[in-house]
């Protein structure tokens, strides 16, 4: 019988090997960053560096993913290892794009370098012999539900129809052969080099826009309709509802206005906010959504204008699966120490969304963190400062994590969808996402 | 005896009955009361007119009082001297009431001696008989309009219709017979002289607003509760934003203030109370803004998921002076202070249940500038009570001399050349039209 342990340390080995080459690929992404379904670049790169290792892989999936396979001697479950292709848009990032402010600020360019390294890892002599399953390699677009009047406009034209990368996948049906998914996220170095577990909040995504009447803001104020104003009502009328949101619910309320008049000597007729609604749970971000449109509603009542309301369906709360936070937590410690490994409580959350969390209502998922960065997340100054940390160690991880469960005819594996009980099937995924869309105007009287 | 032998005996009289009339002001100015509580006033007003022989009826409009004095026949017109009796509430004047806040930061403790010091007048010997027609001597209750939610009260019981004295007097026909009206009130912008007149005044209707909410416990469980203070908070920021969409020329002036903000900070507020006047120049753009007020204190509910009760209340119309009288009362203040010492207003954004009668007849409503400090302000002080209460007596008695005289020709001249925009019918009709009950859910 083969020992595990020797297994993994040879993927291992393989992975330290080629350390600098999967760095280089994260830092290459970091300089050439892409907003989601843009990520045209991006995906080439890595579809270059793929084929460097040899896995043939399907291309332009949801526009820019990508898929290919690792193949265990032995039939078995699919293990998918996911990274993100998309970057973020923050002004004045030190990694910024200067004409379209795309940044890394969110780390996902290691996520590409991890997934190539457990590939690198499989790739060891003698582990995917062992081994009875596949390896789904996957770069995905468009986790951060950014652009949403674009990306609105792309489900317009039918060039997709879910606004982020892993619900097109699974509309797409390119998670069907999948039976259990992971990816590692990077986090602050102060929060210690891995955490995992806990849970994430679920939300609805808003694209507003507040309609009035252009006049002449000096001449005749009196002939106008003031879409500022009303969005300005509506955003105050908005933050006095936070007294009325429940702590344990993380109800998180926020926004950008991406268009608030056009001249500022012409009463602004037209004025378009972005926002964002997210809970811990469907029934807190359906009470906070229902809040936010009556606040919206508010604001046009007040001035008489009227307010376009579309609220298009965003991210679930993440599940991490436990039989995979034990293996990934047992092979983090045995790279970096036990005592360098956090398990967060289940009901710990961060606040924030990812579309991780549509994918772990349907399949059993994890969503480990790396501690490898300073700064402030999403914020000018979130650096990776730490690459081994980055791509490297988490590769590893990931990577021992799949030996484990499809190694021994796939017992954990198969042991992994045994205990799972799915909250969805991707039929029932997509009719409720498909039902979270809508598309309302209020006329204010 | 010609005229102006008659305006000298007139101002004689009044002159000789100067430490009397002064002390009825200031005994006013000590015992302030609100409009419609004015019961004291009353009382003083009454016992003035028994001593100087003057019939007259009480308890109109609750506290109103009218004199009457006849001159030699009752051919001429009938002209109206009135004073109001009511005061202001202002925190911290030095002659508030300590309980009540009822304070005279408007001077109308003046008016009611002015008004006195003109029945006196008249009734200097000789005098009536160069006069032919009636002086309706009108003691007003309420032209402040305050206690909006107090008074609405008093309207719900039947006690009143209107909420400002004077259309309480022309819907109880006590402005019926007369034929023109003038009051002179104090000011306090002495650098325009000491006498200011004409101009116009914005009229308004004034809103009693009920927010209301779900009560719930603000710390344990504030996602149970319906907040109708922050629906007040979100209605004002609306009513705010609306702002840049008046139109200079309607002087729109919105001025809140909330009466009732929740009962326990522990507790959501679930009962929030507002009151407002919704002011501009004319009655269209004062209306056209009540509506956007409206919109906005819905607005206000629809935030928070609550409910809000608009009551919109008749108040004042704009007021508007008839030129031919005050050509007369410019002639007699001249002759009293100096030309130089006039002052022709032009807009003021404040408003008078005046505007009312001046809807329905020929009226003057001039300023003594006897005054210091802030209209309706803490220093609201009258300094010079000979201008502020004997001056400003002696150019209406002099006024009412020049149109009741000579078998009241030029008081009936006016009174037939002036169209005046409104019947009563009409007006009580208009009035009664902007009388609103909304009740506005989601």
């Amino acid at each position: 019988m083969i020992d595990i342990q020797d297994l993994k340390k040879s993927a291992w080995i393989a992975i330290d090997k080629r350390s600098d080459w999967l760095i280089d690929v994260a830092k290459t992404v970091l300089q050439n960053p892409e907003p989601g379904f843009f990520e045209i670049k991006t995906s080439k790169y890595v579809s270059k560096k793929l084929e460097e290792l040899g896995i043939t892989h399907d291309s332009g999936i949801a526009l820019t993913g990508l898929k290919g396979y690792l193949e265990g001697a032995a039939s078995g479950p699919t293990v998918a290892v996911i990274g993100e292709l998309d970057s973020l848009r923050v002004q004045g990032h030190a990694h910024s794009d200067p004409e379209t402010n795309a940044a890394h600020a969110c780390g996902h360019h290691c996520q590409l370098g991890m997934m190539l390294g457990v590939a690198v890892g499989l790739l060891a002599t003698g582990v995917l012999e062992a081994l009875s399953g596949k390896v789904a390699l996957m770069a995905l677009p468009a986790e951060e539900f950014i652009d949403v009047e674009h990306r609105y406009g792309l489900h317009k034209s039918g060039e997709i129809e879910f606004m982020s990368g892993k619900q097109e996948f699974i509309r797409l049906g390119a998670f069907d052969d999948v039976d259990m998914a992971m990816m590692s996220h990077t986090s602050l170095s102060s929060e210690g080099k891995f955490a995992i577990g806990g849970t994430s909040n679920g939300h609805v995504v808003k694209y507003i826009k507040f309609l009035g009447k252009a006049a002449h803001a000096g001449g005749a104020p009196h002939n106008g309709v003031n879409a500022l104003q009303a969005s300005i009502v509506a955003l105050n009328a908005l933050n006095s509802k936070r007294e009325t949101l429940r702590n344990e619910d993380t109800i998180r309320l926020h926004g950008i206005m991406t268009s608030g008049g056009v001249s500022v000597s012409s009463v602004p007729a037209e004025v378009k906010y972005e926002g964002r609604v997210r809970g811990g749970s469907t029934e807190a971000i359906n009470d906070a959504n229902e809040k936010m449109d009556r606040c919206l509603k508010a604001g046009a009542l007040a001035v008489g204008g009227q307010v376009e309301i579309v609220t298009l369906p965003g991210y679930m709360p993440l599940i991490n699966n436990s039989n995979m936070m034990d293996l990934f937590s047992k092979n983090a410690s045995q790279i970096v120490g036990s005592d360098h490994v956090r398990r967060n409580p289940d009901h710990l959350n961060r606040g924030g969304s990812t579309d991780m969390g549509d994918l772990s209502q349907i399949i059993p998922v994890i969503h480990p963190y790396t501690g490898a960065a300073t700064g402030a997340g999403h914020g000018i100054d979130y650096l990776i400062d730490d690459y081994t940390q980055a791509v490297v160690n988490p590769a590893k991880a990931m990577c021992a994590t799949i030996i484990e469960l499809l190694s021994n005819d796939a017992q954990k594996a198969s042991q992994t969808m045994a205990d799972f009980r799915p909250n969805l099937s991707v039929e029932g995924y997509v009719a409720i996402q498909r039902s979270r869309l809508k598309e309302e105007v209020y006329t204010g009287i | 005896m010609n005229v102006d032998d008659v305006k000298n005996l007139v101002c004689a009289e009044i002159d000789s009955n100067a430490d009397r009339l002064i002390a009825v002001a200031k005994e006013i100015l000590q015992n302030p009361e609100p409009g419609f509580q004015e019961f004291k006033t009353a009382k003083t007003v009454a016992r003035e007119f028994s001593s100087i022989g003057i019939p007259f009826e009480q308890g109109i409009g609750i506290t109103g009082v009218k004199g009457t004095i006849v001159g030699s026949d009752s051919n001429g017109p009938n002209v109206a001297v009135m004073g109001e009796l009511d005061s202001l509430k202002v925190l911290g004047h030095p002659h508030a009431d300590s309980s009540t806040s009822a304070a005279h930061a408007c001077g109308h403790h003046c008016q009611i001696a002015m008004m006195l010091g003109v029945a006196m007048a008249l009734q200097a010997p000789g005098v009536l008989e160069t006069l032919s027609g009636k002086i309706s001597l009108m003691a007003v209750p309420a032209e402040e309009y305050i206690d909006v939610e107090y008074r609405d009260n008093l309207r719900r019981e039947g006690k009143i219709e209107f909420l400002g004295g004077k259309p309480e007097f022309v819907r109880h026909g006590h402005l019926d017979d007369v034929d023109l009206a003038m009051m002179t009130h104090t000011s306090a912008s002495p650098e325009s002289g000491k006498i200011s007149y004409g101009g116009t005044n914005n009229g308004l209707v004034a809103k009693s607003i009920k927010f209301t909410g779900i009560a719930s416990h603000a710390g344990g469980a504030p996602h149970m509760g319906v907040n109708a203070l922050n629906a007040a908070m979100i209605a004002m920021s609306a009513i705010h934003a609306q702002r840049e969409t008046y139109r200079d020329q309607d002087t729109i002036r919105i001025h809140p203030i909330i009466t009732r903000g929740g009962v326990a900070v522990s507790s959501v507020p679930a009962d929030v109370r507002m009151e407002t006047y919704v002011r501009g120049a004319s009655i269209e753009a004062f209306l056209s803004a009540s509506e956007k007020v409206d919109r906005a204190l819905r607005a206000g509910a629809l935030a928070v998921g609550g409910s809000v009760t608009i009551t919109t209340l008749p108040g004042y119309l704009p007021i508007t002076s008839s030129d031919s009288m005050l050509s007369l009362y410019v002639e007699n203040a001249g002759s009293l202070v100096g030309k130089e010492n006039l002052n022709k207003l032009s807009h003021r954004t404040g408003s008078t249940d005046m505007g009312d009668i001046s809807q329905l007849m020929p009226v003057i409503h001039p300023y003594v500038e006897a005054a210091s400090g802030q209209g309706h302000g803490i220093d609201y002080l009258v300094q010079d009570y000979d201008l502020g209460v004997l001056t400003g007596s002696k150019a209406m008695a002099m006024t009412v001399v020049d149109l009741l005289s000579d078998g009241g020709r030029k008081g009936k001249t006016i009174s037939d050349g002036y169209k005046p925009p409104l019947t009563k019918s009409e007006y009580l009709a208009l009035l009664r039209g902007m009388m609103r009950e909304e009740i506005y859910t989601e």
